[in-house]
């Protein structure tokens, strides 16, 4: 009996430091997966599952985009009311806008996953948990992170294999532009200005996944020196006299105030943008969305700014 | 007549207050010029004084002036800053003359030109030019400042149709026709508002008022109703002095009262609804300013209106400049720093003991 | 040299008429006199003269000519009145207020020369009001104000005079003064001048004719002699009182008795 004790007891032992070893060396900012179950999200949050969750909802479009690119289409439930891609998705019931979900239409549908992002985190989230719900957070601001949002929804969703897939996929199509693009000297990368918003004027600056786009698609950004979406002064624009402008337009017929904004703009006209007419527009939607589609936006804005390498 | 009456103490001093006052507005008009030299120096790029100066030197017929400096520098301090501080000064005259008007009108210290709907008519335009389907945009001019004019002129008609008692106005039915028609247009604007979904904020920037980008082209159109409806009221201006007694003493006096008033209001209306519709609303200076200018030059309207005129495009250019300095690039909207001077002027006013100025 | 006439003229607010089928004719160098009880449209009788309100009936007439059709400024230069109690705006000067009543004579660009100037320092003499020109009008006593608005319908140098209680808070040394001189220019200049009254006394004395009016119509017209009788005064105000004959002018001077033991 001693010695039955004994072994059990020596298994327990070396059992728990490998666990804790194993803990350890997974790095604090990476979502792991530290069990079979748990699963810390890209807010920091440990998420926890029994079985890969069957009834999913979205709480963004990027997110939305990622479960559909995964092949989770019969596993979503529901959606927001902005998730138009795939257009398949536009079918699925909605529970509400963005940032302003019916909580009660959520729980009605008793999801087993619900995908959040970090404008939910302060009042959603603490919400949908109390009624016992799972929840997990994808907060991803550069491309990298956007990559590991996918692998991580593969991991909790149990499709690990597509994620890795698809991720592979986007890896290297943004190697092909980058290869090209990473041993540019500066005077090859020309200034670009790219458009958010014209009224007020507003800009991707460091920070956004535009401005890491722009810089991987072998352009200087305007804006590299602010931070985040910023507001901008259409003096520094006329007097830093941008090569390229790209401006965010929307969908449907009008929707490309943008555009027309820097087609128009009548102090704009003596810019190297304008004289050469390099002016773009481009679904912000593919720049701005931290989704599988991003590299479709990197590609695009690599062939406005760099039509020569790119066709 | 052999008696001199400027010789007499009162009227000599009368005569002498006068003078004083035209040389106040001498002053001021040159003051203006200053501060719009000032503004126009000053931006988020940094370009030497001396610079500014010769750039727009070079603008004035006869003088000769030789190109030292980046067209795109030109092109900031002529195209988006020297429209942007005029267009600044145009709308705070026309702001702070309306609100004179009004209060002579009314011959109430709280009046101001937005007083009988101009802003809530406006803003209700403007809301619905936003919220329009997106192809009523592309008609190669912007609708929102003609939907903004638009409704400011509906609403002021509609508040002066009702307000109507056989042949005249009374001053105190226009006032509650006002408030009542501008709480429903603003209930109306503010559920708009909550269901514009993601215009929102496009919609509260533009209310709260905003000089950036303006252009040329914005004075074009803003100019001419501006300078004509201020002409307008400057004409009447001792008229409007004897207007300051109650209308039955006015009209006995030989003012045509009804007259009066429907061209007055519709002139300070039209000044009021020009500048909003391109700015947005901007609070505090059509009631403050021609309170200012009474507290120091006195309350005769052939001095309180031009001096109002010049008063409040010093304080809109002074103003605009704040906002989009403190917090470069980001602007503080215009409607914020008139209210930060604006609050403490009206305490300031209560605190006052020693003399009503009104 | 103008004279004022209502002819069958109906006065009334809204739904209600205060004055019914009157009267009256106001001719040039007299001081007519319109006395009656609170209520009964004395005020109302100057509005409508004044053209502030139209008449319900009848014709206003100023020299044979309808008043309604004679235009507001013109008519502003023919016919001054002096209100009652008037709203005065507070930060202007008693010597700008006093030279609004130019305003009839100025064209709508034309601002006060030096002409307006002395006509207004004139009518302040004249009132006794020059010591107040520099002071603010919410500086001003009610005794005050009220001379400032005879200087001013002086300054508006109109044949016609129309007075709503002109002496209502002047001191008795003031009425006489003002009184006099409103008698005196009416004789001299040959001005049409009708003053509603509450004091008896005063319209005895300086009026040449009277109109008493009581329950919309004139009771009574005529000399104050005529009108100012005992039984007149009992019927309209219902006071008791006795009307004795002035010892100096033999006008007529109403004493009021307070109503205990009536002795006949």
């Amino acid at each position: 009996m001693k010695s039955k004790l004994y072994w059990i007891y020596i298994i327990c032992l070396v059992s728990a430091i490998a666990l804790v070893f194993s803990a350890s060396c997974a790095s604090p900012t990476e979502s792991t997966l530290t069990s079979p179950t748990e699963i810390t999200d890209q807010l920091g949050r440990t998420v926890a599952l029994d079985k890969p969750p069957q009834r999913i909802i979205s709480l963004a479009p990027s997110n939305t985009e990622i479960l559909y690119a995964l092949g989770l289409a019969d596993r979503v439930v529901a959606v927001t009311d902005y998730c138009n891609y795939p257009s398949e998705a536009e079918e699925k019931p909605t529970i509400g806008g963005f940032s302003t979900p019916s909580i009660e239409e959520i729980v009605a549908l008793s999801p087993d996953l619900i995908l959040a992002t970090s404008i939910h985190e302060t009042k959603i989230i603490p919400q949908l948990e109390g009624k016992g719900l799972t929840v997990l957070a994808l907060n991803p601001k550069t491309i990298d992170s956007v990559l590991e949002a996918i692998l991580l929804t593969g991991k909790v969703a149990g499709v690990e294999e597509n994620a890795a897939e698809l991720v592979d996929g986007m890896r290297q199509r943004i190697k092909a532009v980058t290869d090209r693009t990473t041993s540019l000297p500066p005077e090859q990368r020309p200034r670009v200005f790219y458009i958010v918003w014209h009224d007020p004027l507003k800009t991707a600056g460091s920070g956004t996944l535009q401005n890491e786009l722009i810089q991987k698609a072998g352009g200087t950004n305007l804006a590299r020196e602010l931070a985040d979406y910023a507001n901008i002064s259409l003096e520094v624009v006329v007097r830093d006299n941008p090569e390229v402008i790209i401006a965010g337009v929307g969908h449907g017929s009008g929707q490309d105030q943008t555009f027309q904004y820097a087609q128009a703009e009548p102090r704009l006209r003596d810019t190297d943008a304008r004289r050469n007419s390099r002016l773009y527009a481009i679904d912000s939607d593919l720049t701005s969305r931290p989704g599988p589609r991003i590299v479709e936006g990197l590609e695009k804005l690599a062939q406005f700014i760099h039509p020569e390498l790119f066709k | 007549m052999s008696f001199n009456p400027v010789a007499t103490e009162p009227i000599g001093a009368y005569f002498s207050g006068r003078r004083t006052r035209l040389y106040s507005i001498l002053w001021l008009s040159i003051a203006l010029v200053a501060v719009m030299l000032l503004a126009t120096s000053i931006g988020s790029v940094h370009i030497p004084l001396l610079t500014t100066f010769r750039i727009l030197l070079a603008k004035l017929p006869l003088l000769d002036i030789p190109q030292t400096w980046q067209s795109s520098i030109g092109t900031i301090v002529l195209e988006i800053r020297l429209p942007r501080v005029i267009l600044a000064g145009l709308v705070g005259a026309a702001l702070a003359t309306a609100g004179a008007t009004y209060q002579g009108l009314f011959r109430n210290p709280l009046a101001d030109p937005y007083l009988i709907g101009v802003a809530q008519g406006a803003s209700l335009g403007a809301v619905i030019g936003f919220l329009l389907p997106m192809t009523w945009h592309n008609l190669g001019f912007n609708i929102i400042p003609l939907l903004a004019f638009t409704g400011a002129l509906v609403a002021t008609a509609a508040v002066y149709g009702l307000a109507r008692v056989g042949k005249s106005v009374p001053v105190t039915t226009l006032i509650l026709a006002g408030v009542a028609l501008g709480a429903l247009l603003g209930s109306i604007v503010s559920y708009l508002i909550i269901s514009s979904g993601e215009k929102m904020h496009g919609i509260i920037f533009w209310l709260m008022g905003s000089f950036s980008l303006s252009q040329w082209s914005e004075i074009g159109v803003v100019l001419p109703y501006v300078a004509v409806g201020t002409a307008f009221i400057i004409i009447f201006a001792r008229v409007l002095n004897v207007m300051q007694l109650d209308e039955e003493q006015a009209q006995q006096l030989g003012v045509n009262v009804e007259r009066l008033k429907l061209i007055l209001l519709a002139a300070a209306t039209l000044i009021t609804a020009a500048s909003v519709s391109f700015v947005g609303t901007i609070g505090f200076v059509g009631i403050i300013t021609p309170h200012a200018v009474r507290l120091i030059w006195g309350a005769d309207h052939r001095f309180l209106l031009p001096l109002s005129v010049l008063t409040g495009a010093i304080f809109m250019i002074l103003a605009d400049l704040v906002a989009r300095t403190v917090l470069a690039p980001t602007e503080i909207p215009i409607g914020v720093i008139t209210a930060i001077c604006g609050a403490p002027f009206f305490l300031y006013l209560l605190r006052r003991r020693k003399k009503a100025i009104f | 040299m103008i004279e004022l006439e209502m002819q069958n003229v109906s006065l009334g607010y809204n739904h209600s008429t205060v004055l019914q089928d009157i009267t009256l004719k106001a001719t040039p160098g007299e001081l007519i006199g319109l006395i009656g009880p609170n209520g009964s449209g004395k005020s109302t009788i100057i509005k409508a003269l004044s053209r502030v309100i139209q008449p319900l009936s009848g014709r206003i007439l100023l020299d044979g000519k309808d008043v309604t059709r004679i235009p507001q400024r013109e008519l502003a230069r023919l016919v001054g009145v002096v209100p009652q109690m008037p709203l005065l705006p507070s930060t202007f000067t008693a010597f700008e207020i006093v030279l609004m009543g130019r305003n009839p004579h100025l064209g709508l660009l034309q601002a006060e020369s030096q002409h307006d100037w002395a006509i207004a320092w004139q009518a302040m003499e004249k009132t006794a009001t020059q010591s107040l020109a520099s002071r603010r009008v919410d500086e001003l006593s009610g005794g005050e104000i009220q001379c400032l608005l005879i200087a001013r319908v002086l300054v508006q140098e109109t044949k016609v005079i129309l007075l709503d209680e002109p002496t209502a808070n002047l001191d008795i040394g003031r009425q006489v003064e003002i009184f006099g001189l409103i008698k005196n220019l009416c004789v001299e200049n040959n001005l049409t001048v009708l003053a509603a009254l509450h004091d008896l006394n005063l319209a005895a004395q300086y009026c040449n004719r009277l109109f008493l009016i009581n329950e919309r119509r004139v009771y009574a017209e005529g000399t104050p002699a005529e009108v100012i009788t005992e039984r007149n005064i009992k019927e309209v105000y219902g006071a008791e009182n006795c009307v004795y004959t002035h010892p100096i002018n033999g006008l007529p001077t109403v004493l009021l008795s307070a109503s205990q033991n009536k002795t006949n």
